[in-house]
Parts: structure tokens; sequence; C-alpha cells
């Protein structure tokens, strides 16, 4: 498996869509594609947090990673999925709009983050081409909360929030 | 994946400091016996100073397998010092055993390096290893008594040099000596001595046993079995209680007769004997190990050689542990939450089987063969909660775990104090779940540490108030219902009241008014708030305090109570009552808009229809007046934002929660059903997340979440209280979790 994974300098990636544009993580980091199950909202969470799910007895938070990387949302329908990740001890989901394929890139297909200009994102790694498309390959662990380097610049209820009874 | 690769070794590893701390802990636990039995003036029990040299024995055969240089070095000095003592070559004087009680420590703290935790103690360790080098040397010589007594020389002969010395010692104690004749069948020789064992225990002391080999019976076994005591002939011959076993007193040696010549048969001896041994399976004896002493049972080539004495007795600790260790299991308790998952899968199982019975049953035509699956289901059901409450025992472990470490604060923290402490400790045998005790050992470390610290007044000043020079504290746990009460008592001076209210004012706590409307016992309670410290004025003050928020907090997490009770004088206890496990809990299934939520039984005291006219706004909060007393009110789902469901309920709840003293009422717009529920902890990634202590799966698919009413209560109080005193402090405090 692993020799399929590290093919030379190649890299599997897993490919899928977020408000109409293609993006992709390193497939090795996916422990599993999920169905979208009924999500029970955790209140005062990040905002980018949709909740918490039961997958197979075991507890999942779910994030939308839409929310995460801050693009537009969209509603949840038959073609959602939840990438399912193994973060210490610590399941995690991220919702995303449809699961494509899997894509081999190698070193000459990538393009650092830089290319894309703007605010530095450490969730970012770079730009990768395929014909005529341009994908965009994202890291999900920076965006985790609570983690080292990650807090992306997401507005959540749980922040501002100042108590009760306080509206 | 990547980092699975590392399993194994991390197992290793991880196997390592379990087995390695555990025997620490029990090194600790015995040292405390014997120092205990040196005080009394019983002087060491051989059996503990036994078993404290088998554990670091094994401990260094431990650290020689995972390359731990500075353990297995300080091990093997140990263990030198150690067969010192049980074969008397030494006398166990304070000295040594403050030595033994400093290796202790030691040995936690090397365990610490090599998780990387601290810098290794390499000074410590050195001055110790000196210190011990230096005891070995005083080895003080023995004189020969023994041969005063009618003793076959043959039977001297293959004594080992632990046995001479318990025998010597014995003798020169002015015990009487026995020697027992037995016959065994073969098949049940182990029950048969084990029993004898038993039986002669209390009344002496176990020498050696031989087999004598002089019956013939190919199927039975003769021991001679020596055994000194106190009691008379006719007393150990009541003990024993068997026909089958002779008690004859062995005679001092009338000295103008001759010493009988070694007898000339030792050679046929040593081979009928050794024949006879059940081939050192199961060991008869389990005398004490001696591998490292093949020498001395060498240089006596007597009766049933080697085979017979040193190998099984080599074995013989080996024996012992290999047997502790086949019975118990070491469980990660990760794979126990896996079980509980598991076992949570299987109940939606259960649930879908019902649905499907139960629609069966409905039908006219499937009507027999819905009441058979019900039938099904209900033995399922059944075998479900028998699993449940399986697993959940496996998890329990006796708080005696967390109180032996505990006993060894009290000796240290006393010494360095120069007080005098006794310790007095009941109801260790109580359980609990594994992961409370992990996290009970800090909160009653402060809390053990407090009450000498503040609690038990220096000598004099005790002499001075009356009390007996020697303080007491008194540590008591005992199981009421489906909680476990933790007490810790000293007979100290107690915390004073007014001091606590004062200290409280001017550290600006609470304000002059609220401190008039305080209660004597709501003010000892005070110690309990953040932020209060008796650090600069423990002793003015006469008080306790450092840490007892942190104690709290801690309890409060584990979904417990902390209660104190204190008088001026006469002394200081707290209660802490505490959930039995972590992985089951009670709770109330309540919905707020269209979201159902569980309340722990554990912290709820009622639950009714409320009445929203009887609520009034004070200060910018909500309160009623709810059976006579003033209730803060919160309504969950403004508290939750929660999104309005399609239809409004028309009637209300109110479910009143209390922690300790403190109580809210939180309104809910529809009460389900009491049940108990698997908790599953929220991950990290919600750790910025206040209010909730996790989630269950209700049997639907769908997630329910469990409130932690210790924090909300906190949070809901706190907030209020702090709205006036500060509130830059407390945006502060509930930005710093996300």
């Amino acid at each position: 498996m692993s020799a399929l994974i590290h093919d030379g300098e190649r890299s599997d990636h897993l490919v899928f869509l977020l408000a109409g544009e293609l993006y992709a993580v390193a497939l090795e980091s996916i422990h599993e594609i999920v169905k979208v199950g009924p999500i029970t909202r955790v209140p005062r969470a990040r905002a980018d947090i949709l909740g918490v799910m039961g997958v197979r007895g075991r507890l999942v938070t779910v994030l939308d990673l839409r929310r995460s990387i801050q693009v537009q949302d969209a509603p949840i329908d038959a073609r959602s999925r939840v990438l399912l990740l193994q973060v210490e001890e610590e399941d995690v989901g991220f919702l995303v709009e449809e699961v494509r394929e899997v894509e081999r890139f190698t070193p000459s297909q990538i393009e650092p983050a830089s290319v894309l200009g703007g605010i530095e994102r450490p969730y970012l790694r770079g730009v990768a081409r395929r014909g005529p498309e341009m994908l965009v390959l994202i890291d999900l662990l920076p965006i985790l909360p609570g983690r080292e380097g990650s807090a992306p610049n997401v507005g959540g209820q749980g922040l501002s929030f100042s108590g009760p009874g306080a509206p | 994946m990547a980092e699975r690769r590392d399993d194994a070794p991390d197992k290793a590893r991880e196997e390592f400091f379990s087995e390695a701390s555990e025997l620490v802990d029990g090194f600790g636990r015995h040292l405390l016996a014997l120092e205990e039995s040196v005080e009394n003036g019983h002087g060491p029990d051989p059996e503990t100073l036994n078993d404290i040299f088998r554990g670091v024995h094994t401990l260094k055969g431990l650290s020689g397998l995972f390359g731990a240089a500075t353990l297995s070095g300080l091990s093997h000095e140990l263990e030198n010092l150690l067969d010192d003592l049980r074969l008397g070559r030494i006398p166990l004087s304070t000295a040594v055993l403050d030595l033994l009680f400093d290796a202790v420590e030691l040995y936690g703290r090397i365990l610490s390096a090599l998780k990387g935790e601290e810098a290794e103690p390499r000074e410590e360790v050195l001055t110790l290893l000196a210190s011990l080098a230096a005891v070995s040397n005083e080895r003080s010589g023995n004189v020969a008594f023994i041969a005063e007594y009618e003793l076959d020389p043959e039977t001297l002969g293959v004594l080992t040099e632990y046995e001479e010395h318990r025998l010597r010692s014995n003798l020169q104690a002015g015990l009487a000596l026995y020697r027992l004749k037995a016959k065994f069948p073969l098949a049940t020789i182990d029950s048969a001595l084990e029993e004898l064992k038993l039986r002669v225990r209390p009344v002496g002391e176990i020498i050696t046993y031989l087999p004598t080999g002089d019956g013939g019976d190919l199927d039975a076994i003769d021991l001679e079995i020596l055994v000194a005591s106190r009691s008379a002939a006719a007393e150990l011959r009541q003990a024993v209680d068997s026909d089958a076993v002779s008690v004859d007193e062995v005679k001092k040696r009338d000295l103008s007769q001759a010493r009988t010549p070694p007898a000339p048969r030792v050679g046929e001896r040593t081979d009928d004997s050794a024949m006879d041994l059940p081939d050192g399976r199961e060991t008869p004896s389990p005398p004490p190990v001696e591998d490292d002493e093949p020498a001395h049972a060498s240089m006596h080539p007597a009766p049933h050689a080697t085979e017979a004495v040193v190998m099984p007795a080599a074995a013989g600790g080996r024996d012992i542990s290999l047997r502790s260790v086949s019975q118990t299991v070491r469980v990660d308790i990760r794979k126990l939450d896996r079980l509980m998952n598991a076992l949570g899968e299987l109940s939606l199982v259960r649930g879908a089987l019902l649905r499907y019975a139960e629609k069966l049953r409905s039908e006219p035509g499937t009507r027999r063969l819905g009441m058979d699956l019900l039938g099904v289901h209900r033995a399922f059901e059944r075998q479900l909660a028998q699993m449940q409450s399986g697993i959940l025992e496996v998890r329990m472990v006796p708080l005696g775990q967390v109180f032996d470490k505990l006993a060894r604060i009290v000796r240290q923290v006393s010494r360095e104090q120069n007080k005098s402490v006794h310790f007095v400790v009941t109801g260790g045998e109580t359980e609990i779940d594994k992961l409370i005790v992990e996290e009970l050992s800090d909160p009653l470390l402060h809390m053990i540490r407090n009450a000498i610290d503040h609690g038990i007044e220096p000598i004099p000043e005790r002499a001075a108030a009356g009390k007996p020079d020697t303080g007491t504290v008194a540590l008591n746990a005992y199981q009421q219902g489906n909680h476990v009460v933790i007490e810790v008592e000293d007979d100290g001076r107690g915390i004073d009241p007014h001091a606590v209210l004062h200290k409280a004012v001017t550290m600006g706590l609470v304000s002059m008014e609220e401190a008039k409307s305080f209660s004597l016992e709501e003010a000892v309670s005070l110690v309990f708030m953040q932020g209060f410290s008796t650090r600069d004025t423990a002793t003015a003050m006469s008080g306790r305090g450092i840490g007892m928020d942190i104690v709290k907090t801690r309890i409060a997490k584990l979904g417990g109570l902390v209660d104190i009770v204190s008088e001026v004088q006469i002394g200081t206890k707290i209660t802490l009552t505490l959930p039995v496990t972590l992985a089951i809990v009670g709770v109330l299934t309540f919905v707020v808009e269209a979201t159902v939520y569980c309340m722990p039984l554990s912290s709820m005291e009622e639950a009714v229809v409320f009445d929203s006219a009887l609520v009034r706004e004070v200060d910018g909060r909500e309160v009623m007046t709810h059976r006579g007393v003033t209730l803060p009110v919160v309504r969950l789902a403004r508290l939750f934002s929660e999104p309005p469901a399609p239809q409004r309920a028309t009637k209300q709840f109110l479910i009143v929660a209390r922690v300790g003293t403190r109580r809210l009422g939180m309104v809910v717009d529809r009460l389900i059903e009491q049940q108990d529920v698997v908790i599953k902890a929220l991950g990290r990634t919600l750790a910025h997340v206040r209010g909730f202590a996790g989630a269950t799966d209700l049997g639907d698919q769908r997630v329910a979440l469990i409130l932690d009413v210790p924090s909300l209560i906190e949070e809901c109080l706190t907030a209020a209280e702090g709205r006036r005193a500060n509130d830059a402090s407390l945006a502060f405090r509930f930005g710093e979790r996300s």
C-alpha cells in the first residue's frame, strides 16, 4: 500500500469538489470516506464545526471544510461526503461537496502555494496542474482548532460568547 | 499508515513502564509495612523483606531487558543490601529504612526521566549508591547457634543461607523448633502443602521442608518440615489438625553427647529424593529467590542436591511471579473503550431487532413469529446487560492503588515539617473506575499535603492545646449507591471562617456585603474559590488553601462534589463524592427546541413544570423562588442559541441542577426519559467548547450531547458575579480555552 502512495516522488491525492472548485489532499491522510449521517450541532463551537456524528459507534467531530477555508456555503445533498481522519486518537471528519477520484501527481506538476499570492494560509500546500484544470492542494490538520500552527481566522459564536444572559 | 510502524516497541515500552511502576509502588507499600512492624517492635517481617527483594530483583531484570542502565545499576546495589537484610547480615535500622525510602523516590524519578519527563537524577543516584555501599560494609558476623539442636547435619547442610538465617534468628529469639513429618500423595501434594502452610502460618514459621524419601512409596512423598513456633507442641498439633502429619519438638542437644557423624547414604538419598520430587513443575516450596547464590548451595552436595533444593528454590521466585502474571492481564483502557463502543453498536442492533419484532407482532399473520422474536430479543438484551457490567467490572480498580502512594507522601511531608502524623487508611478496597483513580491522585495529594501542612500543628502547639503529640490524618473510602465517597479528615487546628472571609474580602474575591451574608459553613468553602490563596499568610490565618481550587476543578471534572466541614481547634474534614464509573451515566433526556440533550442524574435535584410567572429579573439575571429559596435560572435555548423548532412547546420544564451547594435552574422544552448511556468524550477539536461532558448515541443513530453541569453552573453563576467584578478578566477566561 505504501508503494502505491509513494511511488518514487509521486504521491496519491484524493480529489474533491468545494464550491465548484477542485481541491486535493494527500490520500494517506484520509482514513475513510463516509456518507453524511445525522449531525448533532454543538452549541458555541467554532463556526466551521458542524457538530458531532456517530460512525459505527465512534464519535466524529465534523467540520464544514467550505466554512473552514471560507469558500461559499452550499447545502448538504446526496453527493456530500465526510472525509474521516484520525488525529491523535480523535476522529475528525471534513464535509466536502463531492469526492471525485484519486490522482497521482509528480513534483513537476505541483507549484508552491505562493503562486496564489494573497495572505499566507497554513493549510495551503500548493497548486497542481492537470491539463487545463487547476487543483488546490491542501493540508487538513492545520485547520483543526487547538493545534500548533493552526487557528485559521474563523469567527465562531464560541469565541465571542460573553456569558449567559448576555444576548 | 506511517504512525502504526512504531506500535510494537511502543507497546513494549508502555508495558515496561506500567510493570516497573507497579513494582516500585509495591516496593513503597512493603516498605511502609516494614517500617510499621519495626516501629511496633516486631522486627522486620521476613515475608515482606522477601517480597521487596523479589520486586527489586524483577525490576533489575526488567530494566536490564529495557537497557535502562541507571535503573538496573541501582536495583543491583539495592538487591545486595536487601539480601544482606533478609539474611540478617545487617540489621534494619531507621537509617537503612530511610535509604530504602529514598530509593523508592529515586526509582520514580528515574522512571519519569526515562519517559523524558524530567532530567535524570544522576547526582542523587550516585549519593544513594554510595550510602548503600557504606551500609553493606557494616555486615555483622553471626554466632552459630544451631549446632545446639538435634538436627541432622545433612538437614543442616541443605538449608539455604536464608533458611539458616531464619532458623538462627528464630532460635535466638527463643522460639521452639518442631519437626513435622507428613506423607502426601504425589497427585495432590501442592494443595496439601498449601493447606498445611495456611494452617501453620498463624502459629509459626516454616523454615524449610525436605523430602526424606524414607517411605519408598511411589505415589506418595514423605516430607520433613521444620517449623519455629512460640506455641507448645499440642497447640501446633491442633493447628495442623491432620492425622497424616506428626509433630515433634526438636530438642536441644545434650552437649555431652557426641555429634552424629555425617550419614554415609548421602549419595542414594540424593537420587531418590530428586526423583521423588514432581520434577519441579509446581515447586512444593516457594522459598526465597536464591539464584544469585548458586555457589553456596553447591558447597553442600548433601541429600537432594542442587535440583531438589536450589533449582526449585531459584525457580520458586520465578514460579510465583509467572503464576501471578498468568492470572492477571494488563489491559489498555482504550481497548476497553473500544469494547464498550462495540457494545454500543450492539445495542443499536438490539433496538432494530425490537422494532422488527414489534412490527411482526402487530400484524395478525406474523403474530407468533413476532412473539418468538421478542423472546429472542429479551435473551439478547439480558446478555448485553451482562457484558456491559462485565466490561465495567474490568475497569474497576481498588482505591488502595492511590492510597498507598499517599502513605509515602505523608511520611515524607511529616518528616520535612518535623510533625508527628499517624496516617489511618480505611476502605482501600473500595473500587472505582480506573480513569477516575488516575485523576484522583493529584487532588488527594493536595488534600493530604494541606492537612499536614496547615492542619496538623507542630508538636508544641498541639501540646498547648491539650492534644496528643501525634496528629491523625484519616483517609476513608466507601461506596454509597452509584457513588464512591472519599473522606480526608485531620485533627489539626481547623479553618477559621472569619479569617477566610477576611482574606477573601481583602483579595477582592467577595464584596463586604456578600461577606456578611455568608454563613460560617459557606465561608469555609470559600477556600475552594479560584484565586483564593493562603500562600503568603498560611500561618497567620491558620488555614489551608493552596491548590484547593485545583482540587475542586478536578473533582468537578470527574462529575464529583467536594464538601468541607471544619471546626477551629477540632479539625477539618473534606469529603469527595465521585461517580463509580465514568463510562456509563444515568441521564435524563430532554429537548430544547428541536435538539435532544442529556442531563446526568447525579447532578440534578428534580425536574418540574416551569412557571415563567415566577421569574424575576435581578441585576440583569433571571431568578425565581423555588421551594422557598432563590434559584438562578438560565434558558438553555438562549444559552445554546438553539435554532427554533417548527412548533413551539406550550409548556416548559425546569430542571434543577446542583453541584455542591450551588444550584441552577435550567429551562427546557420537553422531558423524554431517564436512561443509562455510554459516555463518549468530545475530541480535542471541541476542547474550546464549554458546557458539555461528552456525547452519547441514543440508539436512533442520533448523537446527543451530555451537559457538563459543574462547568455550566460555574459559567452561569460566576459569569454574573464576574460581570460585577471584572469584565476583562472574564472575557479572557472564555477566550483562553479556544
